[in-house]
């Protein structure tokens, strides 16, 4: 299959010295082969939207989906069905999707990217853009599990009006080469943005991400928390900034990341930034790069942990967390599937057991629609 | 007494640069419930954490033996899988660790502990209902932004989760509204009828011990146990505090 190079993407809004070699990162791609003349489905108000990703990633995505799925959701209504993205990984599917929340309304969306990577390696990809409209509420789960050997693109852009909140679960569990972007716009006042970020990253994988928040109506609030483990020779990349933009009086932003490193071959990179053009505003990001705590260790330790051992219950937290909050079966098959390659079947399958989760697969979900 | 399970001889110990212990000899046998009282910095938690094997501090000599075997220089991990248990004063926060996955882990790597699922969850049903803990819990992170009671209730659940031979209760007390200790105190109870274990409670407030039958009573000042006695020796400091005993600390430490 014929590739292109795709350079500059995850390129955060403010960058570092080049030598650093943490402001973008270059993917190699199939070229896109064209799906005809059918015009996009997504009306042209997200053709603006940032989603992290970058421009040419964007027109890869949209190019090799062909066509876009958009959804409405009126005005106060609540979709207790989650708008399911399932992305087969190894047959390399590319989706694009549109999510308009008016008024008042709610809904979930969930991505689960996942594949096995044991035949050819393939690229896959989802772009997901949502408009949140005044006093709507977002909730967004991604899984990414693409399967060793595979690459996955996942683009995610948010623009949050007038006291609506946004609440974003990720999840990236595995694959060979990922890269994941994320641009919340919090435009309206009082708009809140809750990010949690997880990442389990081992062998020779990477993972390249790329957040961005901006903060542009007064008294926004925004909290992301990324934790995360790196093991073997796995290679991360995370960029997180923060824009309190001119005239967002009264924001806060917060971030803060924690990454337990578990190889003597990790390269890991942080990049946390926070861009203020306003004095009334406040803004904070820490940072814990290691292994855990003394005093974590110490309490493990009293719980019968050893160093590895607890090592280990970081990497099933992870797991098990992304397994907890899955909102349906497709996303949820997804993480136990990775649980299982990670930890084994018996253990994999203890959490969704014991607490009660019950997965299902898209199959399954098709037959009974 | 009965069948030693603890016997600390002479141990003295302390962190890198400060000693804090001093000669400790103390012995609980199989099933008692000691009590270990003292003013404010007296070295209590310190004589708790080192018992656990917490590697902040150096033991400098002495010997601590559990159930037969010599533990001094043995790991954390290792005295609490023998049946040692220390619950913390200030429970440490483990942010990213689901509770069930920590409380799921720590049962399983235990022989006489490991379940199926199903009798895990039935086990987390009662205990959780004996403490009035909603078993939404089990979904959030370890400790992670839970009130001072919820966590003791936590530590309260992995005791009775994990049954151990002796358990150390730091100061569980300290910082409980009236209905959060009741809650605890019928943990502490609940322990001591289901697991018939050792307990060395270490406390300032006498209430966690009315449901308790206190065999022995210590006190602790300036790092060196200075008296022993019975559940008695709890109403006489209770009524005229630590003056007496202070002397006698600063005599030992002269």
């Amino acid at each position: 299959m014929a590739a292109q190079t795709l350079t500059g993407v995850n390129v955060p809004p403010a960058q570092t010295w080049n030598y650093l070699r943490i402001n973008d990162i270059s993917l190699e791609l199939p070229t896109v082969v064209s799906k005809g003349t059918v015009p996009s489905r997504l009306p042209r108000l997200f053709s603006q939207m940032e989603c992290g990703l970058g421009k040419e990633a964007v027109s890869w995505i949209e190019a090799s989906a062909g066509d876009a799925r958009y959804v409405e959701v009126p005005r106060g209504t609540t979709f207790e069905e989650p708008i399911l993205v399932d992305v087969a990984s190894d047959g390399g599917e590319v989706h694009d999707l549109g999510v308009l929340l008016r008024e008042g309304a709610s809904a979930t969306v969930v991505v689960a990217a996942r594949g096995t990577g044991t035949g050819a390696a393939a690229s896959s990809a989802a772009l997901v853009r949502v408009i949140v409209e005044r006093g709507a509420h977002l909730k967004v789960v991604e899984i990414l599990s693409v399967g060793d050997g595979n690459q996955h693109l996942e683009g995610l852009g948010i623009q949050a009006d007038d006291d609506s909140s946004v609440e974003i679960r990720q999840y990236a569990l595995g694959g060979a080469r990922r890269a994941v972007g994320l641009a919340v716009d919090l435009a309206g006042k009082g708009a809140s943005l809750r990010l949690d970020s997880r990442y389990l990253v081992g062998g020779h994988d990477l993972l390249d991400i790329n957040h961005v928040v901006r903060q542009r109506g007064r008294n926004t609030r925004c909290d992301i928390v990324t934790q995360g483990l790196l093991e073997d020779a796995a290679h991360k990349t995370l960029r997180e900034t923060i824009d309190l933009v001119h005239g967002a009086k009264g924001a806060k932003g917060n971030e803060v990341e924690t990454v337990l490193v578990a190889g003597d071959e990790v390269v890991n990179k942080t990049l946390p930034v926070i861009l203020c053009d306003e004095d009334d505003v406040a803004g904070n990001h820490g940072a814990s790069i290691g292994s855990v705590s003394p005093e974590q260790l110490a309490y493990l330790a009293g719980r019968g942990l050893s160093e590895d051992e607890a090592t280990k219950l970081f990497a099933r937290a992870i797991l098990d967390d992304a397994a907890i909050h899955a909102p349906e079966g497709v996303s949820l098959a997804c993480a136990l599937e990775r649980a299982e390659q990670v930890l084994g079947a018996e253990i994999a399958h203890d959490a969704a057991d014991t607490l009660g989760l019950e997965p299902t697969n898209s199959e399954d979900e098709e037959a009974s629609a | 007494m009965a069948d030693q399970l603890l016997s600390i001889s002479g141990l003295s110990a302390g962190t890198e640069d400060k000693p804090i212990l001093h000669d400790i000899n103390l012995s609980v046998g199989a099933g008692e419930t000691h009590v270990l009282m003292g003013p404010n910095g007296a070295g209590k938690s310190t004589l708790g954490h080192v018992i656990m094997g917490d590697a902040s501090y150096q033991v400098t000599s002495g010997s601590i033996v559990f159930d037969g075997q010599d533990v001094t220089a043995q790991a954390a991990d290792r005295r609490s899988l023998a049946g040692i248990f220390l619950s913390y004063q200030a429970p440490v926060e483990v942010p990213g660790v689901p509770l069930y996955s920590f409380l799921r882990t720590i049962c399983q790597m235990r022989p006489e502990l490991k379940t199926s699922a199903r009798k895990f969850r039935e086990r987390i049903a009662r205990i959780s209902d004996q403490l009035d803990l909603d078993e939404s819990f089990l979904t959030r992170e370890l400790n992670v932004g839970f009130s001072g009671g919820e966590k003791k209730k936590i530590e309260m659940l992995q005791l009775l989760l994990l049954r151990p031979k002796l358990a150390i209760l730091d100061e569980t007390d300290s910082g409980l509204d009236v209905d959060a200790l009741a809650v605890v105190s019928r943990g502490i109870e609940a322990y001591r009828a289901d697991c018939d274990g050792a307990l060395l409670v270490i406390t300032h407030n006498t209430r966690i011990l009315e449901r308790l039958s206190v065999d022995h009573a210590h006190v602790m000042v300036k790092g060196r146990l200075v008296a022993e006695g019975p559940a008695s020796l709890i109403d006489e400091i209770d009524a005229q505090g630590f003056g007496r005993f202070e002397g006698a600390g600063e005599k030992a430490e002269a």
